[in-house]
């Protein structure tokens, strides 16, 4: 049977295909050509996208072009989420490659942040993982860490070296046996029905009783409204890093495996497809 | 109902090879058709002498 590590590594080279196009309303000099790649799902668009930036460069005139962002089917793409997030949230039951509209004009203030170069990317990168090692270890790994620490996770997530990422990571992923598990679960739960971009709260991995929590524990918790109730058809997928792990998966075991690179579970909480 | 730690060898391993069998059907969904797309960010540089 495979190896719990083979785990990270197939969710460290998940990549989706996608095409970019550039959109209609953009002035250019000649026809645009559609862009292929394929994208990490554990980076950040603004990080993997220079190759599609220069592509399309070569056919616009200099004077119509402001910051490059990107659109699914009329929603802005939230840079700031990791790829695979917005993709299982905006286009799981799409037929592939993804397909993504490339602007350069009319930035939308409204829905996402500014990105004018890698470091803004860095530092919210940075920022996710001192988040979730306050909630794991009281920051304590994090801290303990040299700056040239901070930097090899942050150049291995850059030039896609797993190595080097996990070298570091790993001092984040260790709890104690006693323990049980983390102080609490760096979670981000992503789902349409209400407001909010998403929802974090604050849950152990172990009741105080000892008990392990699960997967279906968490959600029970945190939102109801995804599970199934006995007996009734499923209306919610819950998708991590494009699969739908089964409810009694134990939470540690996901958070130290199936988290993005930024130290959260994301987990994303799709409408079941109709057809 | 919580799951507790007396749960046996074979309902852990049920979730466990489910994560590894769908892990392996993401890769021939997203993947298998579209390995001649280029990579995003540059791979190491026996991947590059792999595809010249």
């Amino acid at each position: 049977m495979a190896d719990d590590k083979d785990v990270l590594r197939d969710v460290w080279f998940g990549r989706i295909p996608t095409c970019f196009t550039l959109n209609q309303d953009e002035v250019t000099e000649r026809e645009a050509e559609p862009y292929y790649l394929l994208l990490p799902r554990v980076s950040y668009l603004t990080l993997v996208t220079d190759k599609v930036k220069k592509h399309f460069l070569k056919v616009m005139k200099a004077d119509d072009v402001e910051e490059m962002w990107f659109e699914y089917e009329g929603t802005p793409l939230k840079w700031h989420y990791p790829i695979g997030v917005l993709f299982d949230f905006h286009a799981s039951n799409t037929v592939l490659p993804w397909s993504i509209t490339v602007h350069f004009k009319n930035f939308p203030d409204r829905d996402l942040l500014h990105c004018p170069s890698s470091s803004v990317v860095e530092a919210h990168f940075m920022s996710c993982i001192k988040e979730a090692d306050a909630l794991k270890h009281k920051g304590q790994v994090i801290n303990d860490m040299q700056k040239k620490d901070h930097k090899q996770l942050w150049m291995g997530l850059q030039n896609d070296k797993f190595d080097q990422f996990w070298a570091m990571n790993r001092k984040l992923m260790e709890c104690s046996t006693e323990e049980g598990g983390f102080r609490y679960i760096p979670f981000r739960i992503y789902q349409t029905m209400i407001e909010r971009p998403f929802i974090q709260k604050l849950f152990r991995p172990v009741s105080p009783e000892g008990t392990v929590h699960s997967l279906g524990d968490l959600l029970k918790e945190v939102y109801p409204a995804a599970l199934p109730s006995d007996g009734k058809q499923k209306h919610f997928q819950v998708v991590i890093h494009g699969i739908e792990p089964l409810l009694e998966t134990p939470l540690q075991w996901l958070s130290e495996h199936l988290s993005h690179p930024d130290n959260f579970l994301h987990i994303c909480i799709t409408p079941v497809p109709s057809d | 109902q919580s799951m507790t730690l007396s749960i046996t060898p074979a309902q852990t391993a049920a979730w466990r090879k489910q994560i590894f069998e769908q892990l392996s059907e993401r890769t021939k969904r997203e993947m298998d058709n579209f390995r001649h797309y280029e990579q995003a960010v540059e791979q190491s540089v026996w991947v590059k002498k792999g595809t010249m």
